[in-house]
């Protein structure tokens, strides 16, 4: 279990980069990369400001969202030739069917790690992400025959339980690598008592990942830094630096949490030594 | 079927012509785009506000969009 003696003891922390993601595009913000070669690009700068970790989603030329394993892959082997980064596929996907959200499990070589949605969430005003746990398992089961690390998505406080519920039904490899996400919506309310909560509810034997949406992004990755977890930062998650100035880059969001880890006592970990936190 | 609102345009900030809403006179959200085409089931005609509403049918438009991790 992370915790505030982890803080203490200065364990360095994993910074994710979650460079463009599947919902927005450059419609939001021009500086948001969408082709392998622009993705491959913000992930070495990315890197070079202190990320260890690259959350990938795959675009079609026209910028929309894809599944494809083939645009996985285009993407993975970019990223690869320009980065050490550990590569973490997204599986999410509102309204995609399970097989396209398994393509992109299927890249040669495998990810190292994925994403794994742990529960619904609700969608603009008609849709929902369903992610029965159904769906959980069979995505779960393909991770584990290709040796891909899960992380475990947790949209809200029931979704802290459907981590739990996971233990129970599959024998998953500790760390267990979680993601507590606050903002609006189906999200947990981004107050810093919550996160507190949702740190003390998880599972023994589980890292953590803070993730807060748009304004919440600085002030939740410094939160779960104290307490001894770990980061995601990046365009797909807020698209601002600071209040009506959109962020220039996917580094400098990085560069500003790594800075910010470093004054409180925490170094940046490297790819390596991500991979050897989390048991990669 | 495409959504008859629907048009693809060329946007300066990309290279290729993207979606856009002639409704809300916007160029549409990657994940938008697929209730647009109908993608995975998906249907304009049920998911999609801004359709509902040019439709006359009900209408709300008030969601912040959502990163989807």
């Amino acid at each position: 279990m992370t915790g505030y003696d982890d803080y203490l003891a200065g364990e360095p922390v994993i910074i994710t980069v979650a460079l463009t993601g599947g919902v927005h595009g450059k419609e939001a913000t021009p500086n948001l990369p969408e082709t392998p070669a622009e993705v491959a690009a913000a992930a070495a700068d990315a890197e070079a400001a202190g990320a260890s970790i690259a959350h990938l989603h795959a675009r079609k030329p026209n910028g929309e969202r894809s599944f494809a394993t083939e645009r996985f892959q285009e993407l993975t082997d970019a990223v690869r030739e320009t980065t050490d980064l550990v590569v973490q596929h997204s599986t999410g996907g509102t309204g995609a069917p399970l097989e396209a959200r398994r393509q992109p499990l299927r890249t040669d070589p495998a990810p190292e790690m994925a994403s794994l949605d742990m529960g619904p969430l609700n969608r603009y005003r008609h849709l929902t992400s369903e992610n029965p746990r159904a769906m959980v398992d069979t995505l779960y089961d393909e991770m584990a025959d290709r040796g891909i690390k899960p992380e475990l998505e947790a949209f809200n406080d029931g979704h802290v339980n459907e981590v739990h519920g996971l233990l129970d039904r599959r024998d998953l490899a500790e760390p267990y690598h979680t993601t507590l996400i606050f903002g609006g919506g189906t999200l947990t309310p981004a107050r810093p008592r919550n996160l507190l909560n949702a740190v003390r509810n998880l599972p023994t034997g589980a890292t953590f990942n803070t993730l807060g949406f748009g304004q919440h992004q600085l002030p939740f990755a410094t939160l779960g830094t104290i307490l001894g977890g770990h980061v995601r930062v990046g365009l797909e998650d807020n698209v601002y630096f600071e209040r009506g100035e959109r962020a220039a880059s996917n580094a400098q969001l990085v560069g500003r949490v790594a800075d910010m880890a470093r004054t409180l006592g925490r170094e940046p970990a490297t790819p390596d030594e991500a991979r050897e936190l989390l048991g990669l | 079927m495409t959504c008859p609102h629907l048009e693809y345009r060329a946007a300066e900030f990309a290279d290729t012509d993207r979606a856009y809403c002639t409704v809300v006179d916007e160029f549409v959200e990657p994940m938008r785009a697929d209730i647009c085409n109908d993608r995975f089931d998906l249907s304009h005609a049920e998911h999609c506000e801004f359709y509902r509403e040019a439709e006359g049918l009900d209408a709300g438009a008030d969601d912040e969009p959502e990163a989807e991790p």
